[in-house]
């Protein structure tokens, strides 16, 4: 290709472009969790795609992002009273940490953000997105409380209950659906505190994706 | 679900009703459209300018209309070969599309916007930062938290940009107090977007105040 053709990188696969502001697993999870890896993806220089991808000038702008979401998740969790207090050098730190893969330099901060009073039993709302192909609306994002008024725990089942009800009705006893995290399938019963705290994506969101039960 | 904290679904929902109300009053253009899988919704906006600064509207009449109105009008110029280029640089009309939603997250309302030429091609970030008034850029360049980013739109999934809610409490709080204080009715919506709105281009008439307090 001539330097002069090239513009903006974009990546594709089967006809569907590719958001680079979502964590890698979740669009795997999402659009391919049947094909075996490595995932082959297209790699376009032309014909950037301006009403379905976000323009990518540069790092920062995925470091923006990244922020963007932690304090987002955190605003959340805390009210952004953990994120706010921090120091730009900690937020930097926690970048910089994602960036390098250097788990214990990102947990030395993340740790901060995944902790709560001890006179609660955990975050004010859980941080999620749930994301499924067939709908329109790119994903739902609601309030949630991980604990019930009675002080129980809500279960990932609870959630989905909750703001997708129609993902786990068993009409026939089957569920029609596969409910992913990390690409794996957590059991329903799983408290939601829990899976906020451990299964959490780097940004500090759990990203869940339903998908069809593979025909096999 | 928890709602109603300080700013919850059912308000924010409330308080755009009754600036739609007067919108459709004064033939402001504001309409509300709901997402098809949910109960949540926004509203939205579409406005035309001449690419020199010259807005160009017609009070009392519909979206649709504009355009018609706005193609006649730039049609109209003659088109001998003198005045080609003239002609061209008249007729570069830009259309903007004004979003308003509800962000669960932070609890506020926020501005989506985008614009595009009337062949489809979108502005880039550039030129909607040169149509950013001189007073306000100062401003939105201090904070990475002020400034205007492209972000997925939450319910149509396209790129938007956006003005970053999180410092959206900071100057509303005092709006309110004062508003408290003196006793006068003050529909948040209204007093939010003549904030934030001329930032972007977007100026609301007087009427929209006047309203307000006459409201219950």
């Amino acid at each position: 290709m001539r330097q002069e053709d090239i513009s903006e990188i974009w990546f594709e696969h089967e006809g569907t472009p590719l958001k680079w502001h979502y964590p890698i697993g979740l669009l795997f999870d999402l659009l391919a969790s049947s094909s075996a890896l490595p995932w082959n993806i297209t790699v376009h220089f032309k014909g950037f795609p301006e009403k379905d991808l976000l323009h990518c000038p540069s790092k920062d702008t995925i470091e923006a992002h990244f922020m963007s979401c932690v304090k987002e998740a955190d605003a959340l969790k805390h009210k952004s009273q953990v994120i706010n207090e921090m120091q730009k050098k900690d937020h930097k730190q926690l970048w910089m940490g994602l960036h390098n893969d250097r788990f214990d330099q990102f947990w030395a901060i993340n740790r901060k953000l995944m902790e709560y009073p001890a006179e609660e039993s955990g975050f004010r709302y859980i941080p999620f997105r749930i994301y499924q192909t067939t709908t329109e609306r790119p994903f739902i994002q609601k309030l949630f409380r991980p604990v019930a008024t009675d002080g129980q725990l809500h279960t990932l089942g609870d959630l989905l209950k909750e703001v997708c009800p129609s993902v786990i009705a068993p009409e026939d006893g089957e569920r029609k659906n596969q409910v992913m995290i990390h690409g794996i399938e957590p059991m329903l019963e799983t408290p939601l505190q829990w899976l906020s705290e451990h299964l959490s994506y780097p940004d500090n969101f759990l990203h869940i994706s339903i998908i069809p039960q593979p025909t096999d | 679900m928890e709602e109603d904290e300080f700013f919850g679904e059912k308000t924010f929902q409330h308080y755009c009703a009754e600036f739609i109300k007067h919108s459709q009053q004064i033939g402001d253009g504001w309409e509300w459209r709901t997402s098809k899988d949910c109960s949540d919704g926004y509203m939205c906006k579409i406005h035309f300018q001449i690419k020199n600064g010259t807005v160009v509207s017609h009070p009392g009449t519909s979206a649709h209309v504009q355009t018609c109105l706005l193609m006649e009008e730039a049609l109209e110029l003659p088109l001998d070969d003198s005045e080609v280029t003239e002609a061209a640089a008249a007729t570069e009309v830009i259309k903007y599309e004004y979003h308003v939603l509800y962000s669960c997250s932070y609890q506020v309302p926020v501005l989506y916007f985008r614009a595009s030429f009337l062949d489809g091609r979108p502005l880039s970030l550039k030129d909607i930062w040169e149509g950013v008034h001189e007073c306000y850029k100062m401003r939105l360049q201090q904070g990475p938290w002020d400034t205007i980013t492209q972000q997925e739109h939450p319910i149509l999934g396209q790129p938007f940009f956006v003005l970053h809610p999180c410092k959206t409490n900071e100057f509303m709080t005092p709006v309110l107090k004062n508003s408290r204080k003196i006793n006068r009715n003050v529909n948040y919506i209204t007093s939010w977007l003549s904030i934030v709105g001329p930032v972007v281009g977007l100026n609301l008439p007087l009427s929209y105040a006047r309203a307000a307090s006459q409201n219950e």
